[in-house]
């Protein structure tokens, strides 16, 4: 029945197993002819397009595509007929279709090339992509936003370090200078010149001790985008991006999220980016081990969830660990040495901490803890 | 201005240590200067008597540490810390725990000889008590007022108290402007040490 609608039979005659094939397939199976008439088409495409088989049957398949592949196909057909030249046959890519209703859908499309019966035909077959689409689109969304906070940040706690830097000579310079003014006393008449010329550089030095308190105001003022989030989620979002470009590692994932857990108030996008750099690290530490399982757990523990990122790498030489949350402080061969030292300015402007809580030669589990305040609603 | 007595510098960077070592020197002091909190208080501190002039981040022990350590060893010397603009919460906790001044980086030489001139007459100030005046002071304050009072003293920003009171940071400035000029305050630091002096008028 179904197959004598999809137009199977006619290419198929009674081969059992083809029309199983065509008829079970989760990508949408279609047939045309060289005029682009749709003579088979499979009941996944019904799925994917939402026509029937006897709304497509016979009719040219450029009614599965939007503007401006529906006007241009006839030709794009032509073209190969006459040149030889594949643009998509033999190779597959991703397109767009059309469904029934008038929305589109993004698409991977592959066409073979084949012979029935002397004619030539095509054979097409697609799968829907929307949702590796969308993913993909959620990760990038993810890592703008990521990447701006890092900028932020890393902005931040440059200002924040030059200001000090500054401050310490600006300080020697004043006092210095306001020692020489106590000499200038002795000196008579040159003294009173020499006195107000040192009293100019006074105020120098004040003003320019002024403009580095503004800049440190100016860079204090991004507000911190704090809300009541759920951790779990924002845990998930992490791993998410955190193992995008480290899913062929071979490392093991293991999510062991507590639920219920309340709500903290945070500024998601930070969280996740203390979180995606412990995962990123426990991702490299195992890189050289035979066992690689991360694990990642969250749990409440009185007014404070806790969220532990456990490697089974090789652990952080010993050396190193009193020191490393400071800047500039790395293992890494190409590393700057300030993600863990953002990340705990983040923790700790949270009101939270962040701590290495166990390493060995087997593995490191580090702590983010954060604070949630008693009443806060308990996330279902 | 000479007012005499020593004065110990605790100050991890150099240049800051000399030259508050010349200037002090010009107005009369004995200076005294450790590049850490820990040699300073390697030395016979029992027989101390002056002023002790810390800066407030330091490797090894900071300067809110060295206050509390004072205090522990029973060590009747007043403390002045001096901050980078960043760190005013500290300077807080640091006069909480009993420091008498905190001092901005960069600083004029006439902060720095008002401070000093404030610790050396601690202990004459300690005797008199100047509470009641402020209590009369504190009196006056409106309700929203004695609650940004009390967060500023507690070491929270403007933008922090801001966010507590649900209120916007203009508004808390302007609030603590007229908790400074009701309580006679002339600097930050003054309000602070009032204010931890009548804690328990405060948290009624």
């Amino acid at each position: 029945m179904r197959e004598s609608r999809s137009g199977i039979a006619k290419f198929a005659g009674e081969d059992a197993l083809f029309l199983a094939l065509i008829n079970t397939a989760i990508d949408g199976i279609m047939v045309i002819d060289e005029q682009a008439i749709l003579q088979v088409y499979s009941p996944a495409c019904e799925r994917l397009f939402g026509y029937k088989p006897d709304e497509v049957l016979g009719r040219n398949v450029d009614m599965l595509m939007p503007e401006p592949y529906h006007s241009q196909h006839d030709a794009y057909l032509e073209r190969y007929k006459s040149t030889g030249v594949p643009h998509i046959i033999g190779i597959g890519r991703e397109v767009v279709g059309r469904r029934k209703d008038g929305s589109t859908f993004p698409m991977y499309l592959s066409v073979g090339e084949g012979t029935l019966n002397k004619h030539r035909i095509f054979v097409g077959i697609v799968s829907d992509i929307s949702e590796t689409r969308a993913r993909d689109k959620h990760i990038r969304e993810l890592q703008g936003e990521l990447l701006h906070v890092t900028r932020m940040t890393a902005m931040g706690e440059m200002t924040s370090a030059l200001a000090h830097e500054l401050n310490q000579p600006l300080t020697a310079m004043l006092n210095y200078t306001s020692a020489a003014r106590h000499m200038a006393g002795s000196f008579g008449e040159p003294g009173v010149k020499l006195l107000d010329v040192l009293n100019r550089a006074i105020d120098q030095a004040e003003r320019a001790g002024l403009i580095i308190r503004r800049l440190r105001n100016f860079i204090e003022k991004r507000e911190p985008n704090r809300a009541p989030e759920d951790i779990n989620k924002a845990v998930e979002d992490a791993v998410e991006l955190g193992m995008a470009g480290h899913r062929d590692t071979g490392v093991k994932l293991h999510l062991n999220l507590q639920r219920p857990l309340r709500t903290a108030l945070v500024d998601k996008v930070q969280i996740q980016q203390i979180l995606v750099n412990l995962i990123r690290n426990a991702v490299e530490a195992m890189s050289k081990s035979d066992k690689r399982d991360l694990t990642i757990a969250t749990r409440q523990s009185g007014d404070e969830i806790e969220i532990a990122i456990s490697d089974t790498g090789t652990g952080l030489p010993e050396e190193i660990v009193s020191r490393l949350f400071h800047p500039f402080v790395t293992t890494k061969e190409h590393g700057m040495g300030m993600g863990l030292s953002i990340c705990r300015t983040i923790a700790e402007a949270h009101g939270g901490k962040l701590s290495l809580d166990s390493n060995t030669k087997k593995g490191a589990t580090f702590v983010l803890r954060l604070r949630t305040p008693p009443d806060a609603e308990v996330d279902a | 201005m000479t007012i005499g007595g020593t004065i110990y510098v605790v100050d991890d960077d150099p240049d800051v240590r000399d030259s508050l070592q010349i200037l002090l020197e010009f107005s009369g002091f004995d200076v005294k200067t450790f590049d850490s909190a820990l040699k300073f208080l390697a030395t016979d501190i029992r027989q101390l008597n002056g002023c002790l002039v810390a800066d407030i981040r330091m490797p090894d022990m900071d300067g809110l540490q060295l206050q509390d350590e004072i205090v522990r060893r029973n060590i009747g010397l007043p403390v002045i810390v001096i901050t980078g603009h960043g760190d005013i919460p500290l300077a807080v906790r640091a006069m909480r725990a009993g420091a008498i001044d905190f001092l901005e980086k960069p600083f004029r030489e006439e902060a720095l000889l008002e401070s000093i001139r404030r610790g050396l007459e601690h202990r004459k100030d300690h005797r008199s008590d100047p509470s009641g005046d402020i209590a009369a002071r504190m009196a006056t304050l409106t309700e929203r007022e004695r609650e940004v009072l009390k967060l500023v003293v507690d070491g929270n920003t403007s933008k922090e108290i801001a966010r507590t009171l649900d209120i916007s940071p203009r508004t808390v400035d302007i609030h603590r402007g007229h908790v400074m000029e009701k309580m006679q305050a002339a600097k930050l630091a003054d309000l602070i040490r009032m204010a931890i002096s009548m804690r328990a008028l405060l948290e009624r």
